[in-house]
């Protein structure tokens, strides 16, 4: 009874998918309250299927792709009696969630009776309740006091808002105001959604439309099968280490055996060591969304990122381990760590597999917020460090992104104007440029990270607080290139000594005048060095990115 | 015999001018572009103009009060990347803003391609030792020794162009001015760019990439304007030449040379100054100008009767911040290639181009394009296409079809209507997204098609936004030379005020607007001796906001005594409009505050109407593909009188240009002879 639709019918039927998610993208920004939303874009758009397949997404947030499918089976398996109108709401890392800022509204379509899609709106909260602001808590100890708790939930009952739940989630976060605002501008994004999908029910039914999305993931399936099949067979493997956990324990390995065999991929990550006491675990779906994100990158960039692209990947990891914690466990972390290191992980494995495809290490994220008064207006404040980002890893086909951020981000965030900083808090940044040296090297050299000495301008103590990673493990150089430096933040204060800032510190008091010495690191090196071109080392000196000591001379 | 005024298009093939007499009457001519020198082009279809008006070159320069000019030498420059070598002055210890591009790189998915080299290589941004607060006080003197080393440096570089940009400049020149007026003592030959002359705005990426692309095409745009001028006023040339910026107003030579960034979209401006005349013609005030090329669609916007303007556009890359036209462009046109790879059937953004072209151009095209499936759908005529100048291969084009037909396993009408339907989805995208970013519903606009390829997609890409109506003027490829002649002088100044944002008070404010008043004025009056209005604006945001919104304040009583709190009300009512909603209890920031002086010009006299020669039967008929295939009725768009109505499906035929309308849209012709098509309900 299925007739394969034709591909211009699937093409058609695809323009019209992205064409929704990018308009739901677009109302989800002009719509939401708090800045975090509408301004950093921390938030994806997606279309699964009800077997949680992923149909089509906005291009928004990497790490948020691969983990939809697992949330949207958490909410299939809990309501069996979903009717138009409800909206699902959740974010429970243990319930298919990532980690609890990242809340997640669901809306069903249904073509008459058939339930066929869910549209769905996820979005990073400023603040989501638990015991400090922003849920980035390095002394976290469990799930509770990183925020609040929401399983899949009725949100709406048949159009009809249960605002009692509402009030209580409001209740429960810090800026209720804002909260309202966001979650009425995802549930109108995804409602959107839904009025425009069955728009397209209406232009070729619904049956037409599940054929054509069919056909997009065998279309997709196959684009990826024959670049895999271009890639060595065998089982190769590989690791990342995160600096710590912020509670004591050092070098925790994230370890990645790859299998590739004809156009089949197995990822198996059990071998990772055990989880943590700290928010540097990660759940379950950020782990599966993680190892997407690796294959992702591996292969072409327009290649559709939807489930078909992703079929001849499986995932194996053992619960307990740093990949994926036991229930209860703190998370919050974990969409930047452990996601950078088991991306590190995967791409290193594949690299003795697809060579000319394998990108060399991009930085971590290491940040600094720090709270006090300004003493021209006498308010406080709270400033969140973007500056200084860490360096791109090299590639095959080149050096690296000089100051372009994190495997999570990978160029995607924005860093404020140094000149509206200084206008808005008692900061003053005596330096802001590239760090000569930081690259890995490489025949093909990684981007440079960031040298950031700010002068802090309080009259009174101000307090400083760290998050991150990669104090002690830089970007990893891939296939002989070399490995870049570390991050290495000094904290100079007139009188004292030099204190070397940890990556999960909080609390950390700051005088007046004291000065952040950031440095970051750049990318991992590509190949060989003695392979570099000698006119790009040249090039290298001659433009500073390297020192004549840092060649060596 | 009159004076006379006249529009100058410069565009990628062909060079459009136009002369309008004070009575109204218009001419055209067209003569090939010469990219390498453009001013060849120019010069030989002046001498063309001339002709068709039975004048002299002299003689007609001579009667001519004013010229306007749209050039594409800036855009060129930089789109080919053959600017000026460039040497940049910068804060000691901030040199690598221009490579930071603030962190953001464009594709999240593509970890292998390497950054494209930064204008300014890192060699050549020089760090000179000074430095300024955040209020405008110096913290470090400028450094005589550092800054005579520096001034060295560009020297033995070889720079022919400057550009100085130090923090915090907007607030206090100084340290600036005093570094350009040395410069000129010792490098007197160079192009110099200041920062706080080309953008006096907060904000240091934006405006140290601003006044690089400055310094990188101003020499390039001031060697070719005066060189211009110079063989004018030989040829005899007593009225005044202006060139349209990308901001849509006009300004003169020097100042075109001096604000060299503001050129880059110098050209497409005046489609959308034509555009704009003819929204006033037709008393439409909200309308999208639709334009399609070869290789790509751009999509402005018109409401309320004002083009839209951004603060927030580039080109090739390179952030420009000055204001300009909101042009949006998709790699979608009649030249985009239909693929099909690894089971996915896609068209474009890959172009055949100039060459080879479309398959039915003869040129050994491989792959159907968009050209290539219209001709076999009969929606072009091979016989009659470019009114017969250019015969298409219709067998050329039925051999790339057929093969590429075969892979997808469907029949040649198939595939040929899949890349129709399928391309103009692409241009309706872009026009989806264009409209909800400026927060306005699509259909309520009605759609401007000009472009020698729009008017075969318009009709169906205005259904599928459901915007109601059509409008396709006759001779639309001289619209912009002919709309160039209707733009007004402008001259535009900002300064910033962030900071103090909460303290502002009426006065304060009142003094800011004064002084940038009296500045745009005195500047404009040196240009234009009639009447001037002023245009208010400024940029605001909420407390830690990352981004401005651009709020007119012309409807702001200026004297009013809450001056401040009427201002803030009209950003947050911008911001509902934009938004859906506002934060009456949140900070407001004012970041910039901005004026512009409008040398109001009186309009060419009279509306354009242009008669064509007809070279063809008033009605033919043709087998075309309307939902399946039927004989269709084929006009020739001159020989319709105006009030004339007919319904569709009809094809519409004129030299330039060919237009669909479906079943059950009615066409009607207007006084002007345009078409004006309401589409079926």
């Amino acid at each position: 009874m299925t007739r394969a639709v034709d591909p211009i019918t699937r093409s058609v039927v695809e323009h019209r998918l992205s064409s929704i998610v990018a308009e739901m993208g677009e109302a989800m920004l002009r719509t939401s309250y708090s800045q975090i939303l509408n301004s950093s874009r921390d938030f994806s758009i997606g279309i699964t299927d009800t077997q949680g397949r992923l149909v089509a997404q906005a291009d928004h947030i990497p790490v948020h792709v691969g983990a939809l499918p697992w949330a949207t089976k958490a909410v299939e398996e809990r309501f069996k009696d979903v009717v138009p109108g409800d909206v699902i709401l959740m974010n429970d890392p243990y319930h298919g969630g990532s980690h609890l800022p990242d809340l997640t509204a669901f809306v069903p379509v249904f073509d008459g009776d058939v339930r066929l899609f869910w549209t769905i709106v996820r979005a990073h909260q400023s603040d989501i309740g638990g015991s400090t602001y922003g849920a980035y808590n390095p002394d976290a100890r469990d799930i509770w006091t990183e925020g609040l708790r929401v399983p899949p939930v009725r949100l709406y009952e048949a159009g009809k808002l249960r605002d009692d739940l509402l009030d209580l989630l409001a209740l429960n976060t810090r800026i209720a105001h804002d909260f309202r605002g966001d979650l009425a501008a995802m549930v109108g994004a995804a409602r959107l959604g839904e009025r425009r999908i069955l728009k397209l029910f209406g232009e070729f039914s619904g049956p037409v439309v599940v054929q054509a999305v069919e056909g997009l993931f065998d279309a997709a399936e196959a684009r990826s099968r024959a670049i895999i099949s271009t890639w060595k067979d065998g089982v190769f493997e590989g690791e990342a280490f995160l600096d710590d956990d912020g509670h004591g324990r050092e070098n925790i390995r994230i370890a990645a055996r790859v299998t590739v065999r004809g156009t089949d991929v197995e990822i198996d990550l059990s071998d990772s060591d055990p989880q943590t006491t700290s928010f540097v675990n990660s759940s379950h779906a950020n782990m599966q969304s993680a190892c997407v994100m690796a294959i992702a990158y591996l292969l072409d960039p327009d290649i559709p990122k939807n489930a078909g692209a992703f079929r001849p990947v499986t995932v194996k990891a053992r619960e307990g381990t740093i990949v994926w914690a036991e229930p209860g466990r703190p998370v919050t972390m974990c969409t930047s760590h452990p996601s950078d290191e088991i991306v590190e992980a995967i791409v290193k494995a594949l690299a003795a597999s697809c060579p000319d495809r394998a990108m060399a290490g991009w930085g971590r994220r290491f940040r600094i917020a720090l709270q006090g008064e300004d003493p021209r207006t006498g308010r406080s404040f709270i400033w969140h460090m973007f500056h200084a980002r860490p360096g791109g890893g090299a590639s095959p086909a080149g050096d690296g992104w000089s100051s372009a951020g994190e495997w999570h981000t990978v160029g995607g965030l924005k860093f404020g104007s140094v000149e509206f900083a200084e206008v808005r808090f008692p900061l003053h940044f005596r330096r802001h440029e590239f760090l000569p040296d930081s690259g890995g090297e490489g025949q093909f050299r990684g981007g440079l990270g960031a040298a950031l000495d700010l002068v802090v301008e309080t009259e009174k103590p101000a307090l400083a607080n760290t998050a991150g990673d990669g104090a002690r493990y830089g970007a990893c150089g891939m296939l002989g290139g070399k490995d870049a430096p570390p991050h290495r933040y000094m904290l100079l204060s007139e009188g004292r000594e030099p204190r070397m800032l940890k990556t999960k510190e909080t609390s950390i008091p700051v005088r007046s005048g004291d000065v952040f010495e950031v440095r970051s690191g750049g990318g991992g090196g590509w190949g060989p060095p003695e392979k570099r071109d000698p006119a790009a080392r040249e090039r290298d000196l001659r433009e500073g990115f390297v020192t004549a000591k840092g060649a060596g001379q | 015999m009159t004076s006379l005024r006249i529009g100058i298009d410069v565009g990628g093939t062909f060079t459009d001018l136009v002369a309008v007499d004070e009575d109204g009457r218009t001419v055209f001519a067209k003569s090939p572009s010469t990219p390498a020198d453009q001013s060849i082009g120019v010069l030989a279809g002046l001498e063309e103009l001339a002709r068709r008006l039975d004048l002299s070159l002299r003689d007609m320069l001579a009667r001519t009060e004013r010229i306007v000019h749209g050039t594409t030498v800036a855009t060129n420059a930089l789109l080919e990347r053959k600017g000026a070598k460039v040497a940049l002055l910068t804060t000691e210890g901030h040199r690598d803003v221009l490579e930071m591009r603030e962190g953001l790189k464009d594709d999240r998915y593509d970890l292998r391609s390497p950054p494209k080299p930064p204008l300014v290589p890192r060699s050549l941004r020089i760090g000179v030792r000074e430095r300024l607060r955040a209020d405008g006080s110096v913290l470090i003197p400028l450094d005589d020794a550092s800054l005579a080393d520096a001034i060295e440096q560009v020297r033995a570089s070889g720079a022919t162009s400057v550009a100085v940009c130090y923090l915090h400049s907007y607030r206090n020149p100084a340290h600036e001015i005093a570094t350009v007026e040395r410069l000129a003592r010792e490098l007197p030959d160079l192009y110099v760019a200041r920062s706080s002359d080309v953008l006096p705005q907060i904000k240091e990426y934006e405006r140290v990439s601003t006044t690089v692309v400055n310094a990188y095409v101003g020499p390039a745009v001031r060697r070719y304007l005066t060189n211009l001028e110079r063989r004018l006023r030989e040829s005899g040339l007593a009225g005044s030449l202006f060139i349209i910026l990308s901001h849509g107003g006009m300004a003169p030579v020097e100042e075109a040379g001096r604000l060299a960034a503001a050129t880059v979209l110098s050209g497409p401006a005046g489609g959308v100054a034509g555009a704009r005349r003819c929204a006033e013609m037709l008393g439409i005030a909200d309308l999208i100008p639709f334009d399609v090329g070869g290789t790509s669609t751009d999509i402005s916007l018109i409401a309320n009767g004002q083009a839209a303007l951004s603060g927030a556009r580039g080109l090739a890359g390179e952030r420009i911040a000055l204001r300009s036209l909101d042009i949006a462009s998709v790699a979608a046109g009649g030249g985009s290639l239909a693929q099909y790879e690894g089971g996915r059937f896609r068209v474009g953004p890959e172009s055949a181009g100039a060459v080879p072209g479309p398959a039915c151009y003869g040129g050994g095209g491989t792959l159907p394009a968009v050209t290539d499936a219209n001709l076999l759908l009969g929606y072009l005529d091979a016989s009659t296409f470019l009114g017969g100048r250019k015969a298409l291969d219709l067998g050329a084009a039925e051999r790339v079809v057929d093969e590429f037909s075969a892979r997808l396993g469907m029949s040649r009408d198939e595939t040929a209507l899949g890349i129709h339907r399928l391309i103009n989805l692409q241009m309706a995208d872009g026009i989806r997204l264009m409209t909800l970013r400026r927060g306005v519903d699509p259909r309520k606009f009605a759609l401007l098609s000009f472009g020698g390829a729009a008017g075969i997609h318009a009709v169906e890409v205005a259904r599928e936004l459901e915007i109601p109506r059509v409008i396709v003027p006759t001779v639309a490829s001289v619209l912009s030379a002919w709309g160039m002649l209707a733009s007004d002088l402008r001259y535009e100044v900002s300064q910033t005020h962030a900071g103090a944002g909460a303290t502002i008070d009426d006065v304060g404010m009142r003094r800011i607007f004064a002084d940038l008043e009296e500045r745009a004025t005195a500047r404009l009056r040196e240009w234009f001796a009639g009447p001037i209005r002023i245009e208010r604006s400024a940029e605001m945001r909420y407390g830690e906001q990352v981004f401005e919104v651009d709020v007119p304040l012309d409807e702001v009583a200026w004297d009013a005594p809450d001056l401040v709190a009427r201002v803030h009300e009209r950003f947050h009512a911008r911001h509902e409009e934009l938004f859906t909603y506002a934060s009456r209890d949140q900070e407001v920031v004012f970041v910039n505050a901005r004026v512009a002086a409008v040398g109001v010009v009186p309009s060419a006299g009279g509306d354009l109407v242009v008669t064509q020669p007809m070279t063809a039967p008033a009605v033919t008929e043709r087998r075309a593909f309307f939902d399946g295939w039927r004989s269709v009725p084929v006009y020739r768009i001159e020989s319709l009188q105006p009030g004339a109505a007919v319904s569709g499906p009809a094809i519409f035929e004129a030299e330039t240009t060919t237009v669909l309308a479906g079943e059950g849209d009615r066409v009607t012709v207007n006084r002007y002879g345009w078409l004006d098509i309401a589409l079926r309900g």
